[in-house]
């Protein structure tokens, strides 16, 4: 009995000291990039002597010369960004949802087909599309538009997936009566699919706008100066000749901010939205 | 549409109650709802069209690209369609010349596509194992009964996901510098300064520990979510033959678990295999190209600064084919002895 407790009490001090291993390795690098935006570039990139690890009061100092910058504005890309996922967020949203719905509740010839059609796509890295992508929004005008960076994935399969999965669950019979009382089909999916879809339509609206948010091989290709996203502004200022790392740390903590507490706020959603697409079959 | 005689003609029998010819009509007409065939197609079509122009069109686009040597944007068109009043012209894509397999030959004796192709096996080989087994790892510490606040701890770890691709990958750069803030941590205990960024194999390292960085936390969720739904009764009856930790988990959690790791595996795979921001900005950072630079780094490389679209088209095929078939291999094999 005693050894017992013992080999548990060692258990449960190694679980502890795992879990607290990975946050301590996953916080670092994060609470890194706060201090640094706060310093001078020489304090933390200290070469040799002891690297500073509190913030400092500089903060200011950097993001002014940030947005000074001539070839970035930085600033107008975090704009850039928000307009850019959350345009993208609500038309897919539009478009999953009514495409969900179509596969969950009707019958029609070549649905399976159709859809497996669709799922097959989920296998290939769209990032690997950009050749075609280009050419094709360069031949219809749209080169520099942000639209080129909203209309491609805006029919995003795993959309539909998680949609057509989640739409399942609504009972026939519900629809039925409401097509009894003279409902339209657009009503039923409108007042009936649409409210009880609330949470999975909120998960997968963390996950287009996370997608969306981080795009960069795409917008990089497509877009010109004033027109881009974070992670283009970004990846410009690591590019030029010298290299600002305090403006870089600023940019970097900003750019984190926002989603961070998306994420902070709907993990929940989150969890459950990748979930929906993974686990039911 | 009239083919049920009590629709069209309404209350037809005289002892009929008014409620039940109601309730008749009422279910008549939901039996012949929608009222017209073509209602899950109109649903569908916003999506289809899309999904048509942006993404299987491209997908058919880049096969056909594969056997041409681009030449410049199209000035032609590729059709007309002029009635009078409609006049609609489909532009031209591109001005090419048919090469047959030359793209695929090409590559056949490209080393450089051969080393871009090494290194993205290599870092598959190494982070993807790598970090499912340490996801799973932390899932199942989280997943133990007796963990306090496992919300904090889940939400610590997955943070990385949500940080933008590009600031992160900048700031390993920096963390990975020569004086950077990792070796300063591992000459403070006595460990030697690695070269993280100036050595082919380092390099090649600091690139699967970002990706382990981020990624880690997300798929510990998943693998989390998947634990809570391996049934209670499983364990207490291994518990009662006798089987000890090591067991339970070999014989009651990794069957169970096994459809959710098979999303982690085949989701990893196909995100190793597009890896692209952190070798980009780690490259320009100063580490050895030759050392880290990925297939989708090079295809991009080809693409948009050599301007050798069909090239890199035919590039792109490969490794879409590469990876559908590795997806399908492990799906397959992830299914089959299913006992």
């Amino acid at each position: 009995m005693r050894e017992d407790d013992r080999r548990e009490g060692v258990w449960r001090f190694l679980t502890y000291t795992v879990l607290l291993a990975a946050v301590v390795v996953t916080l670092v690098p994060l609470y890194w990039i706060v201090v640094a935006a706060t310093l001078p570039e020489r304090a933390f990139l200290a070469a040799g002597s002891d690297p500073r690890l509190l913030p400092g009061g500089h903060f200011l100092e950097n993001l002014r010369a940030l947005q000074a910058r001539e070839n970035v504005d930085f600033l107008g890309s975090i704009r850039n960004s928000v307009f850019v996922a959350v345009t993208y967020t609500l038309l897919s949203l539009v478009l999953c949802s009514m495409g969900g719905f179509a596969f969950a509740k009707y019958e029609f010839r070549f649905k399976e087909p159709i859809f497996y059609a669709i799922l097959a796509t989920l296998i290939l890295p769209i990032q690997l599309l950009v050749i075609p992508l280009f050419l094709l929004v360069s031949r219809i005008g749209l080169t520099n538009s942000f639209w080129a960076i909203i209309l491609p994935w805006a029919a995003n399969p795993l959309g539909i997936f998680l949609m057509r999965q989640n739409m399942r669950s609504i009972p026939d019979a519900l629809l039925e009566s409401a097509r009894i009382d003279g409902a339209t089909e657009f009503q039923l999916y409108y007042r009936i699919a649409l409210p009880t879809m609330k949470s999975s339509l909120a998960a997968l609206a963390i996950v287009l706008f996370l997608f969306q948010w981080n795009l960069f091989l795409f917008p990089l290709v497509i877009l010109d100066t004033g027109k881009y996203t974070i992670p283009v502004a970004i990846n410009q200022l690591v590019g030029a000749q010298r290299v600002y790392y305090d403006q870089i740390m600023v940019a970097a903590a900003l750019s984190i901010v926002p989603i961070f507490l998306l994420f902070l706020f709907l993990q929940k959603q989150f969890v459950s939205g990748i979930l929906a697409g993974s686990i039911k079959e | 549409m009239a083919s049920d005689p009590s629709t069209s003609t309404g209350l037809r029998g005289v002892g009929w109650r008014a409620a039940d010819a109601l309730r008749y009509r009422r279910q008549a007409l939901a039996r012949r709802l929608p009222s017209f065939p073509g209602v899950p197609y109109l649903f569908l079509a916003p999506f289809f069209v899309l999904f048509a122009v942006f993404l299987a069109f491209p997908i058919a686009y880049t096969v056909y690209l594969s056997f041409f040597e681009f030449q410049g944007v199209g000035e032609g068109a590729l059709l007309w369609i002029d009635f009078g009043p409609v006049f609609v012209q489909l532009p031209r894509m591109a001005d090419l010349r048919f090469v047959g397999l030359a793209n695929y030959a090409r590559l056949l004796e490209d080393a450089q596509f051969h080393n871009a192709l090494s290194n993205t096996v290599f870092i598959l080989a190494v982070q993807v194992p790598l970090m499912i087994g340490v996801a799973l790892g932390l899932a199942l510490a989280l997943n133990a009964s007796f963990v306090r606040a496992k919300g904090l701890f889940r939400t610590a770890i997955a943070l990385p996901v949500s940080a933008n691709l590009v600031a992160y990958a900048t700031v390993f750069l920096l963390l990975l510098q020569e004086h950077g803030l990792v070796n300063y941590l591992l000459t403070g205990v006595g460990l030697p300064a690695v070269p993280w960024l100036s050595s082919p194999f380092w390099s090649r390292l600091s690139i699967v520990g970002a990706v382990t960085w981020r990624w880690t936390g997300y798929n510990m969720i998943i693998l989390l979510a998947g634990l809570q739904t391996v049934p209670e009764q499983l364990y207490e009856a291994a518990e009662i033959d006798g089987a000890n930790r090591w067991e339970k988990f070999r014989y009651v959690t990794l069957p169970q678990l096994r459809p959710v790791l098979l999303f982690v595996l085949v989701t990893s795979t196909i995100g190793t295999f597009r890896l692209f921001s952190e070798p980009l900005i780690i490259d320009e950072g100063g580490a050895p190209t030759e050392a880290t630079r990925t297939v989708v780094v090079y295809i991009y490389r080809m693409a948009f600064k050599q301007f050798e679209l069909g090239y890199a088209s035919a590039m792109t095929v490969v490794l879409v084919a590469i990876v559908s078939v590795l997806s399908i291999v492990q799906l397959k094999a992830g299914g089959e002895d299913d006992a």
